[in-house]
């Protein structure tokens, strides 16, 4: 271990060391603002290490890891994500449970989980980074034990992410003992052998279950919907962006698309997660519920950029979750602004004549709303664009319909949303009488509103930064 | 002087700031919105007295690059748009001053001024434009605006249609245009003024590209500008608020056409054909909105017909080939016409919102200042020397005569507008300030208004002096000032004892309209007039039936084939989409039942497909 290794490792080892440095302020005094602050300077100064890192070249750490731009530019994205999470959640909670502190340990070890998946060169690493942050959001997901809906969400997410954990580990298994090695390629996998095809089929199952694909969708409404708003916001957006990476990483160091079966069978649950997830999300009268069907359809159009050729589908790729990570999180994160102590403002009702009541809340969702939907002058739009574009340029036609299909259904129901915000409010007392924002959670929205509209107005500079980052070779 | 940006970047900020709305109370709201327009009225002096006779072109940034098209946004200073922003931000903020009090009882202030100086920003745009893009976003700008302040009083529902047609109808012209810029750009690779006006004088003279992109640039013009066949929106646009009537729809937007074609001008010269169109259309359109003028009862539609029919002597000069004499009635125009708009604000004003002229009368005691505003006005809207539409219309009329042989009847048709102009003139001055009074003044107009109006009425006189008739004892400076751009030719040259026979006989067809409505409406009293309009006073009433026409040949097929498609074929389309997309959402719904047993149980069977595929297949 050099020191340009440790250099390179710096946001892992940040990111693990504010998770222990709020352990040892928690033992010392028990103070929301102190845990908080310290889990969010914590993580701040692990995007500062990869900002401020000028190497370029793939370092590899012992076998397990490698840091090379692709893994530097989502490990920024996976803590920025996680940054925004915290301070959401600095709001969130102090209306709520009197026992916050513990989070602050739990949000950040989430993150290293998602960094090492991001950063893994071997499956071993992959299952270890997978683990560690299914068993944080467990916890994360129960954290207010308020009522019946988060347990019951945690329970879930619990035996269901253990069965597909199991799922992931029997694949590892199986290609080891296909390979004898669980590193990466190159060279790819032999896809002639049955035993290596029924390990990423199995391992298919794992990733498929994180990025909520069909048919491993299921647990995504009734895990959303029970999960504190920010978490929720975080399973949306952390979570799936640091698998989907993964994947995107494997597929290609494997070269696994050079089998027909895995791209069919990628297609088909493609344009099965486009569809499923706006059919399902059309008529929902649950906003957090609605959110987590259309997080299915969007990671569903995710694929096609996994399926594109790799020259623009990775940049398709970065820009996409660049754009969904802004309004995800922008989107839970009004939910959460609005949510009363004892539950969250799920219900469609919550939401009439926002703009009225609450015209910064109101306007900050519709962007998100507009952005998730695709509109132009978002950041959404020139994530659809590109995708489009890669899905274009490798003649993708059938998903290229499916998202032309999904997004037509989806405008229904953001616009719902949109719709209902902005109805004359009811002469009656509001449904809930939301609390006002505190500061952190109002600069944390405007931060993703003002990122949300300059990447839709000039995305010139994000587009160079991808191309510069997320697309080097491996 | 480079800091051209200023000049438009001062009303804009001015715009944004008053977006603040209400909250900011009316003396910080005057002050930002008329005073954004007079610090840039100043930037434009200072441009003006810098000015050294070479144009100046400010490049601010490049927009776009597409395939072999690259487009800056980029300011330009010369001769014509150095005119056209004086007059702009001069008139424009005098207009600004005059609104501070007419409209200060008014709840939405704010957002008047914010209209005001957002579409005064736009107008700069469009003149200082140096790509025909950029122009063309101000050209779009102030038609917004236009929308925006016709509609101001929204409550109205017959305004918000005023405006709405306002839109609608220089849609029509702004279509012409949008392919004129397609055509420029696909030939040309440029839509840069300079470099359009150098390139295309490879093309022949009457061309067909030539005409094609002079004629669709002239559709354009037609429907800003209000002249045949798309002067329809114009009456109907009265509906907004006196200024807005005078900033808008008399001194500077509805002038914007002919400012393009003169723009154009070199353009034009490769179409004569297209010329001889602009001339015609100009002299038709200065009779028809005159006589229409004639019968109106409203003062306010009085004047919108007047300002067609004045901006046809302006088509018409540019017909002929005269474009600074169309420029200098433009100048001369934008402070008259400017003038009789607020006098007559001043008059509906006082009189609490009347605008009949039958219901005035005898204002000429009570409102003695908008009295001798008025009457100075109306004496250059008829052309009486010694006032700036005297010199300018004299000018058309000559050159004009001496432009062809051939053009000789639109001379006679010119003269014929100048009669009218001067009998409607008459008329509304005789109706509103002479005979009984019919309504009760309830107060009288404060400072702040009539010192607007007395600065604009000896605009209205001093403009003379720019371009005063040789005979007379004066000098062309207007023309040589403009002479870099369009040249003087010696063709034009009229003898001094023909220019006099012609004033003389221009003055007499005034004169003789004078005359004849101080003889009809001396002793007027509204008893008199019929109750039921005689069918030509009907016909002249409705602006000579182009709503009717129009009514018949676009609006009525068109509401036709929309009812025959009311259950449109492709609809079902989209309901029977709608209708499957429920049936899947309600069967999908069905599968999340919340229990685990079963989510495991699909997670099982996936991952047995995958299996399937991947090891089977």
């Amino acid at each position: 271990m050099t020191a340009l290794d440790l250099q390179a490792l710096l946001p892992l080892v940040l990111t693990t060391a504010t998770a222990i440095a709020v352990m040892i302020a928690v033992t010392i005094t028990r103070r929301h603002g102190l845990a908080a602050w310290l889990c969010a300077a914590g993580l701040a100064a692990a995007i500062a290490s990869i900002a401020s890192a000028r190497e370029c070249a793939p370092r590899h750490i012992s076998d397990l890891l490698v840091i090379d731009s692709f893994a530097r530019f989502y490990s920024g994205l996976i803590l920025a994500g996680s940054l925004v999470v915290a301070v959401l959640s600095y709001g969130y909670l102090k209306l709520r449970t009197d026992r916050h502190e513990e989070y602050y340990i739990l949000l950040p070890l989430a993150a290293v989980g998602s960094l090492v998946i991001v950063c893994s060169a071997n499956l071993l690493a992959f299952l270890l980074g997978l683990e560690l942050l299914s068993i944080c959001l467990f916890a994360l997901i129960a954290y207010r034990r308020t009522g019946r809906g988060d347990l019951e969400a945690a329970v879930k997410y619990l035996i269901l992410a253990g069965a597909s954990s199991a799922f992931a580990v029997f694949g590892a298994a199986l290609i080891y003992a296909d390979r004898g090695s669980l590193a990466f390629g190159p060279p790819g996998l032999a896809l002639s052998s049955p035993v290596a095809l029924a390990g990423i089929a199995a391992l298919l199952v794992g990733v498929g279950f994180k990025l909520a694909l069909v048919p491993f969708h299921f647990w995504t409404p009734d895990v959303y919907q029970g999960a504190p708003a920010p978490i929720a916001g975080f399973i949306a957006t952390v979570s799936k962006g640091a698998v989907f990476a993964l994947a995107l990483r494997y597929l290609s160091t494997e070269n696994l698309l050079a089998d027909g079966r895995i791209i069919w069978l990628l297609t088909a649950i493609a344009a099965a997660s486009m569809l499923a997830g706006n059919l399902l999300a059309l008529r929902q009268d649950n906003v957090k519920r609605m959110l987590a069907y259309s997080s299915i359809a969007h990671v569903g159009y995710l694929l096609i950029a996994l399926l594109a050729s790799a020259s623009l589908g990775r940049p398709a790729a970065a820009i996409y979750l660049t754009a969904y990570f802004l309004a995800s999180l922008g989107a839970f994160g009004v939910v959460g602004a609005l949510s009363q102590p004892t539950r969250d403002a799920d219900a469609l009702a919550d939401y009439r004549g926002l703009a009225w009541r609450r015209p910064f809340l109101a306007f900050t969702l519709t962007a998100m709303l507009l952005s998730l939907a695709g509109l132009p002058l978002t950041a959404g739009f020139v994530g659809k664009l590109s995708l489009v574009f890669s899905g274009v340029s490798s003649a993708l036609w059938l998903l290229l319909s499916a998202l032309v299909l999904g997004s037509v259904i989806s405008i229904f129901y953001y616009l719902r949303l949109l719709a209902a915000l902005f109805a004359t409010p009811p002469a009656s007392e509001p449904a809930i009488s939301s609390p006002n924002t505190p500061w952190p959670t109002t600069a944390a929205l405007l931060f993703l509103t003002v990122a949300l509209l300059a990447i839709g107005l000039w995305p010139a500079p994000l587009l160079d930064l991808i191309q510069k980052m997320a697309v080097a070779a491996w | 002087m480079t800091e051209l940006w200023l000049i438009p970047a001062l009303p804009l900020a001015g715009f944004l700031l008053l977006l603040i709305g209400p909250s900011l109370g009316r003396r910080a709201s005057s002050l930002i919105g008329a005073g954004s327009v007079g610090a840039s009225f100043l930037v434009c002096l200072f441009t003006a007295w810098s000015f050294a006779g070479k144009p100046i072109t400010q490049t601010l940034w490049h927009w776009f690059t597409v395939s072999n098209l690259s487009v800056d946004v980029a300011l330009r200073v010369d001769q014509l748009s150095l005119v056209m922003i004086l007059v702009v931000t001069g008139v424009g903020f005098l207009i600004h001053l005059y609104s501070l009090g007419y409209m200060a009882g008014d709840d939405a202030f704010s957002r008047f001024l914010a209209y005001m100086d957002l579409f005064v920003a736009f107008m700069l745009t469009l003149v200082l434009g140096d790509t025909l893009l950029t122009l063309f976003v101000g050209w779009e700008g102030v038609g917004l605006c236009s929308y925006l302040l016709i509609g101001f009083w929204y409550r109205d529902p017959s305004n918000g249609r005023a405006a709405r047609k306002a839109f609608l109808v220089t849609r029509v012209g702004d279509t012409a245009f949008t392919i004129a810029l397609f055509i420029l750009a696909t030939k040309f690779h440029t839509l840069n003024i300079e470099a359009i006006l150098t390139a295309c004088q490879a093309w022949p003279v009457g061309s067909a590209l030539a005409v094609t992109v002079a004629g669709l640039l002239l559709g354009g013009a037609l429907g800003k500008s209000a002249q045949l066949p798309l002067q329809v929106w114009l009456p109907d646009a009265m509906a907004g608020p006196t200024p807005v009537s005078a900033l808008i729809h008399a001194a500077t937007m509805v002038t914007a056409g002919a400012y393009l074609i003169a723009r154009m001008f070199p353009l034009f010269q490769l179409a004569p054909d297209v010329l001889q169109l602009v001339a015609a259309i100009g002299a038709s359109t200065l009779v028809l909105a005159g006589l229409s003028a004639c019968v109106q009862r409203d003062i306010k539609r009085v004047l919108a017909y007047s300002t067609i029919s004045q901006i046809g002597y302006m088509f018409l000069a540019l017909g002929v080939g005269a474009p600074s004499a169309a420029m200098f009635h433009l100048v001369t125009h934008a402070f008259f016409k400017a003038l009789l708009f607020l006098g007559a604000g001043a008059v509906i004003h006082a009189l609490g919102n009347q605008q009949d002229l039958f219901k005035m009368g005898g204002l000429r005691k009570a409102l003695p200042a908008t009295f001798w505003t008025f009457l100075i006005g109306s004496a250059a809207l008829v052309a009486l020397p010694p006032t700036g539409g005297f010199a300018s219309k004299d000018l058309i009329l000559e050159l004009t005569w001496a432009s062809a042989p051939g053009a000789r009847w639109l001379w006679a048709m010119g003269v014929f507008g100048a009669f009218l102009t001067a009998y409607y003139t008459a008329r509304m001055f005789a109706l509103a300030f002479f005979g009984p009074p019919h309504s009760h003044v309830h107060h009288k107009p404060g400072p702040v208004m009539i010192v607007p109006l007395i600065l604009l009425a000896a605009g209205s006189l001093l403009t003379a002096a720019l371009d005063w008739p040789g005979p007379l004892g004066g000098a062309p400076f207007f023309s040589h000032f403009l002479a870099p751009l369009f040249p003087v030719s010696d063709a034009h040259e009229v003898s001094a004892s023909l220019a006099s026979i012609l004033q003389a006989s221009s003055l007499a067809s005034a004169l003789a309209g004078i005359v004849t409505a101080t003889l009809a409406f001396r002793r007027f009293s509204p008893s008199v007039s019929p109750d039921r309009p005689s069918p030509l006073v009907r016909f002249l009433l409705s602006g000579c039936g182009f709503d009717s026409l129009y009514n018949l040949l676009f609006i009525r097929p068109f509401l036709f084939l929309t009812r025959l498609n009311r259950n449109d074929i492709l609809d079902s389309f989209y309901t029977a989409l709608a209708w499957v997309a429920g049936l899947f959402h309600r069967g999908l719904s069905r599968s999340q039942t919340g229990q685990v047993r079963w989510y495991a149980f699909a997670l099982a069977l996936g991952a047995v497909i995958l299996l399937a595929v991947m090891v089977l297949l």
